[in-house]
């Protein structure tokens, strides 16, 4: 801003009183506001449907989220929000059981395999039907899989899934046959929603259809999308045909809250029902909510692991090296020994304060059928003597200045590669930080918001890594793949970490072509263990999902595991599907709460307060001085 | 983030002179072409400037999940990424000359669309709070100047500069904390962020829309009327020695008057330009209420797609942006000489 | 005050001898401004406890294996401002923090001026296409969104406090710009520069010789007033995420505060010390700025 450089005021000169000029501007200020307050209201779309409203008597279950949707169609959305919405639109061919995880009839009924284990036929029900009244068969099913097959548009979010397909027909309205060029143990585990091919045959291109246009959207799942607007809400409503059976809530509603805060302080008062966090809440918040009435916090074991990668000299299918990752931690010993160095129950005790199991094999143990841990001798305790041992041993010896000498002479110092979004790996990194430089090595922590760049182009050290695991776990099994290595340095492939590993890959081979579950269990476990002696991918813990719900809104909802586990971004719908309303008066937000109107009173008494200041200066007589 | 609470900004750069009807005409054109200008610069910023962002946006957008590389060649062809920078860049300008900003990668929606669905909430956030930090700087401002040098001057000042150096995320979640949360016996009166309950039409729905603004507008007022308050004073006091004034008087006019019609129209045109002046600030203002409030509106989608980097989204907010500011000073420009024929002496 | 010895070494000396007198009678004057002297005496206290911190508090105190306490303790009398979510002592974190908030303020500023001053000389002294282009650029950099800007710089670099630094003085220079533009116009219509000219000075001999130290009361408001502004920046940056996280800051105390979820838990001690922190630095360097201003501009007659 300039200084006031007027030059001169000192001679007077004629003036027009302008008194009008200062009002024209207060009215135009005042229309600028009226206007941009008319503008907000019709430029909302109103709910588009001439749905009747909501009823008093209408029980709602609100859930606080906060990511943002990128798509609604099932083809191209890859978000947990977006994926679990489809899985209450849409019915997918099996289902996992909440109890144990093992798979029972979704769309179809009943499912085998030929002789030859390349021919699988499923049996689709007859009693789905689309929420607008037509039949839901095989030739839907048909459908999405041939069209994942055939446009890469459609093939952007689950086109994995269909890659081993050779052909999919659909005989009769209730056989669906699929042909495989290999042998594939992941067929009872489908996670591919199923959509109507009367509506999507209509969508056109659908690498740019969102499924958003008209509401409510058809589906055969156990909730019908009836509204959605970005970034505020999405509204579901019941599907009272379901074949599993009505949920026993008439409406779903995904309400927005971008920060966790306000989410937990809308629990509280009533204004959604149903809290998860993301990705879990904060032991703060879990504290401060456990002691409330009426509210049920949910601390159950989790789906995901959380891990240190550790950079194995990125690699392409085609044998060509890139990247720089540290030459040292090629050195089986020197990886053994920096994970010997992190002490995971002081990560549990006072990052994840409880909240967490410490991690041991890859896979968490509410996976039963999978779970493996270490014996006693292969464990890699914490025990930073040893590890310090370790790398004396391997040949980095300390300096002068304390520090270790990698084999060029210089000290060694590792990049830590850390999401900037996530405060579990920024609380980690600083104790990874102190411990690792008490063994003498030096560490960089390299919070970025985008941290999927460096990776891949294999420009770390060290990274924090976790995954979600499906009961199938052949997902995060494929990840460390020789296979998943892109073809070429300027590929992507679908690899984690670069691991590549002959022992590990003969073994995946062998469980995907294995169809027998005990005998696919053991092989997973020997991989787990191949995973763990190589030290580039250890689990340090499990980090448990943490919720927290209304129980004057709730009554009863069912986790998954049944015996303990989360309630959102389940395998399935469980949670929403069966979850029961309390008996009370539904507290949603129908009519105005009586801090609305509290607000409001208020916010009218400042108004009029300032009018009467306003009218009562304007007697001010010349008493008021300079 | 200038900090701006000392001086009165007044036009430095040549006016129209002596206001005759042509000479503004010169003025206007001159001041459009600037802004013409100014605006094509912001495009071509905003433009390379994204691009430094690290981060491949197809690479991170699919890095969760495993993709072929035909589906990846897909996904670039489809952006655009597979061009030659300087084609990107020549295409993204012709395109925006005609209103298309692109396509986001995160929402696969047009940018444009994005935009003006957050907009009116921005608008509505930043319009109230405008008025009302203004009304109140200007009347704090005034009364203040009058009452020079006395205690409720003083008080006013101090509490003026003092919130003015508050940062307002933290105002804001204080905020929250005491009147949305609840502090010991006091309930929490207010909705702790978005900007509906949902599920409301009509006049239930523009109140519920109300009750939600009011603690945001609250933050953005308590931080933004200082700037308001101590310019319009600091005018006002140098206003109040001139010589036309003390004729006024002499002449035996009541005080009020004398301010009402003669000191106080004066003093405002500072004021008003500083308020067009000022918008970056309130944009980074806008930025950290609505993040902190959920608010749905611009600045929340600016930080979400900074993250991806979700290239034309950001860069269409940027352009945006920029182009508010520009469009704005340039109005203020040209409607300050009608204000103030002085301008161009 | 006598009057001084007359030629006692030459010029130099005595161009020092007037600096001295006009720095006394700048002192004089400043003192008759109350508030400046509250912000002043506030950021000579922060500017104490900032310095004389390794010693009262020493650097272990930001060690997350080493943290004496439970995490998110209230206050008590062992932790008086209680403790943040690794345990470890907030009134010795906010104690410790306040040398990077202030280091960076004053950097930032520091750089920001600078810049500034350099593009305000240099276009005020050489007219013509140069001065033009430079008035353009600055205008241009004006009407950025300054927040937008940094955000957009701290996401491009790494996370450091030198990033934090440079995206917060390559994005407010303009204002310094545009106002000791104006001064050095002003200065160089003055008669002596002609004269100066005329004896064969050139033009590094005026910018540094004539103009610089007229620009120099200017320039040191505007570094006061800018420090408090970059204060802020550095405290939203962090907060926004962008700051660097291993490194204690008044800004990144208020981010682990709502990571943790303090608010929810209505951890107050953990949310409302380092904001204050941030309210009080940023005030008393506005207040002394102001105070400076007044001193060097008596029209602007803003004393309070």
């Amino acid at each position: 801003m300039s200084t006031q450089d007027r030059n001169g005021t000192e001679h007077s000169r004629p003036r027009r009183p302008r008194p009008r000029r200062l009002h024209r501007l207060v009215a135009a200020a005042a229309g600028a506001l009226a206007l941009t307050a008319a503008l907000a209201t019709p430029l909302n779309p109103a709910p588009q449907q001439a749905e009747a409203k909501a009823e008093k008597t209408d029980k709602v279950l609100t859930v606080a989220v906060a990511q943002s949707v990128d798509s609604l169609s099932p083809f191209l959305a890859t978000r947990l929000v977006s994926t679990s919405i489809g899985r209450l639109m849409y019915d997918y061919l099996t289902n996992y059981d909440p109890k144990d995880n093992h798979t029972i009839p979704g769309l179809a009924t009943k499912w085998a395999s030929s002789p030859d284990k390349l021919t699988w036929t499923y049996t689709i029900r007859s009693d789905s039907k689309w929420s607008d009244g037509q039949q839901a068969t095989a030739e839907d099913a048909a459908w999405t899989f041939n069209k994942m097959m055939t446009d890469p548009g459609a093939a952007t979010a689950n086109g994995s899934f269909v890659t081993n397909f050779a052909k999919v027909t659909a005989p009769s309205p209730t056989q669906l046959v699929i042909q495989l060029k290999k042998p594939q143990a992941t067929m009872t585990a489908l996670d591919v929603p199923i959509v109507p091919e009367h509506i999507w045959s209509k969508a056109g291109d659908l690498s740019k259809f969102n499924n958003d246009k008209t509401f409510p959207i058809v589906g055969n799942g156990p909730f019908v999308l009836t509204d959605y607007k970005p970034d505020s809400y999405v509204r579901l409503k019941a599907n009272k045909s379901f074949w599993r059976g009505a949920p026993k809530f008439d409406e779903l509603v995904f309400r927005y809250y971008k920060d966790q805060d306000a989410a937990v302080a809308a629990l509280r008062k009533g204004e959604v029902s149903f809290v998860a966090g993301s990705p879990s809440l904060t032991p703060a918040q879990a504290a401060s909510l456990k002691g409330e009435q009426n509210i049920k916090v949910n601390d159950a074991p989790g789906r995901r692991f959380y891990a240190l990668a550790t950079n194995p000299g990125a690699q392409a299918k085609n044998g060509t090296h890139f990247g720089d990752g540290d030459p040292s931690l090629l050195d089986e010993n020197v990886r053994h020994a920096l994970f010997m160095a992190v002490d995971r129950k002081t990560l549990i005790d006072k990052v994840f304060q409880g909240h967490a199991v410490e991690g041991e094999g890859y896979i968490p143990p509410r996976f039963s059928t999978y779970f493996w841990k270490p014996s006693a001798s292969q464990e890699l305790a914490y025990d930073p003597g040893k590890a310090a041992q370790l790398l004396d041993q391997a040949g980095y010896k300390k300096n002068g200045d304390g520090k270790r000498v990698g084999k060029d002479g210089k000290p060694i110092t590792y990049r830590l590669l850390c999401h900037a979004t996530d405060p579990n790996d920024k609380a980690v990194g600083q104790y990874l930080k102190e411990w690792w430089g008490k063994l003498g090595i030096g560490v960089t922590l390299d919070c970025l918001d985008n941290v999927t760049d460096p990776w891949l182009a294999g420009k770390y050290d060290l990274a924090f890594d976790g995954w979600s695991v499906n009961p199938d776990p052949d997902f995060v099994l494929s990840i460390h793949t020789c296979a998943a290595l892109p073809a070429t340095p300027k590929d992507i492939g679908a690899t984690d970490n670069f691991v590549c590993d002959k022992t590990y890959d003969k073994l995946y081979a062998q469980q995907l072509a294995e169809y027998d579950p005990a005998k696919r269990a053991d092989i997973v476990k020997q991989m787990e263990s191949r995973l763990y002696d190589l030290g580039y991918m250890n689990v340090m813990a499990y980090p448990n999902a943490v919720e927290a719900y209304r129980t004057d809104q709730i009554k009863s909802i069912e986790t998954m595991p049944l015996s303990g586990g989360n309630i959102y971004g389940q395998d399935g719908y469980w949670s929403w599907w069966s979850a029961v309303p309390a008996a009370s008066d539904g507290s949603s937000s129908d009519g105005l709460s009586g801090g609305a109107i509290a607000g409001i009173v208020i916010g009218g008494l400042v108004v009029i307060g300032a009018v009467v200041l306003f009218a009562l200066r304007r007697r001010a007589t010349a008493e008021d001085r300079e | 983030m200038a900090s701006d609470v000392t001086s009165a900004p007044v036009e430095e750069t040549a006016g129209p002179g002596a206001g005759t009807r042509s000479g503004y005409v010169r003025y206007v054109g001159g001041k459009l072409g600037g802004a013409v200008v100014s605006l094509l610069a912001v495009l071509v910023t905003g433009f390379f400037l994204f691009r430094l962002i690290p981060g491949d946006p197809v690479k991170t957008m699919t890095g969760g999940r495993p993709i072929s590389t035909a589906q990846l060649a897909e996904y670039r062809r489809e952006f655009g990424l597979d061009l030659p920078l300087w084609e990107q860049f020549t295409d993204y300008c012709g395109k925006a000359l005609t209103g298309d900003l692109g396509t986001s990668y995160q929402f696969r929606a047009p940018v444009i669309d994005k935009i003006s669905e957050a907009l009116p909430n921005t608008l509505l956030l930043t319009g109230t709070a405008f008025v009302l930090y203004t009304a109140l700087g200007m009347f704090l401002g005034t009364r203040s100047a009058w009452r020079h040098g006395s205690l409720s001057d003083r008080l006013n000042t101090g509490l003026a500069l003092t919130l003015y150096s508050v940062p307002s995320f933290w105002l804001g979640l204080l905020l929250i904390i005491v009147f949305s949360v609840g502090v010991g016996p006091i309930p929490g009166l207010f909705p702790t962020g978005g900007m509906e309950s949902g599920g409301k039409e009509g006049f239930a729905y523009v109140l519920d829309v109300a009750h939600h603004l009011v603690l945001p507008v609250v933050t953005l007022v308590a931080v933004e009327y200082g700037q308001t308050l101590l310019v319009t004073r600091s005018a006002l006091l140098d206003e109040m020695g001139s010589d036309y004034l003390t004729t006024a008087r002499a002449k035996g006019l009541r005080d009020d008057l004398v301010r009402r019609r003669h000191a106080v129209p004066n003093a405002l045109l500072p004021t008003v330009t500083l308020v067009f002046v000022n918008l970056g600030r309130t944009v980074a203002g806008v930025i950290l209420v609505e993040t902190v409030f959920s608010w749905p509106g611009l600045g929340g989608l600016f930080y979400q797609a900074l993250s991806v980097p979700d290239l034309p989204l950001v860069q269409g907010l940027f352009l945006f942006f920029a182009a508010a500011v520009i469009v704005m000073n340039t109005l203020a420009d040209l409607v300050y000489p009608l204000l103030d024929p002085r301008v161009g002496r | 005050m006598t009057a001084p010895p007359v030629a006692q070494t030459g010029p130099r000396a005595l161009a020092r001898q007037r600096r001295r007198r006009s720095a006394a009678r700048f002192w004089a004057r400043y003192r008759t401004h109350r508030a400046g002297l509250v912000g002043l005496a506030a950021l000579g206290l922060f500017a104490l406890v900032a310095l004389t911190a390794p010693l009262t508090v020493g650097s272990d105190v930001s060690s997350v294996t080493d943290a004496p306490g439970r995490p998110l303790e209230s206050p008590s009398a062992q932790f008086p401002l209680g403790t943040d979510q690794f345990g470890r002592n907030l009134l010795g974190l906010v104690i410790w923090g306040a040398r990077v908030s202030l280091l960076v303020g004053l950097l930032a500023a520091v750089l920001s001026v600078a810049i500034g001053a350099v593009v305000g000389i240099t276009a005020g002294h050489f007219r013509g296409a140069y001065g033009t282009v430079l008035m353009r650029v600055t205008d241009w950099f004006l009407v950025m969104p300054t927040l937008v800007l940094a955000i957009a710089l701290a996401t491009v670099m790494s996370r450091s406090l030198g990033t934090v630094i440079l995206a917060i003085g390559v994005t407010t220079w303009p204002t310094t710009a545009r106002l000791v533009r104006a001064q050095t116009l002003a200065v160089e219509s003055r008669p002596y520069i002609e004269r100066a000219r005329a004896l064969g000075g050139g033009h590094w001999h005026v910018m540094s010789r004539h103009v610089l130290p007229n620009v120099m009361p200017l320039v040191l408001a505007q570094t006061t007033l800018m420090v408090s502004s970059s204060i802020l920046a550095e405290a939203t940056l962090a907060f926004l995420g962008l700051g660097d996280p291993t490194v204690v800051s008044w800004g990144g105390l208020l981010q682990d505060a709502r990571e943790a979820g303090a608010v929810s838990a209505g951890d107050w001690w953990y949310l409302v010390p380092p904001g204050i922190a941030i309210a009080v630095v940023a005030l008393a360097f506005t207040l002394c700025g102001r105070a400076v201003e007044s001193v060097l501009n008596p029209r602007l007659g803003v004393a309070g």
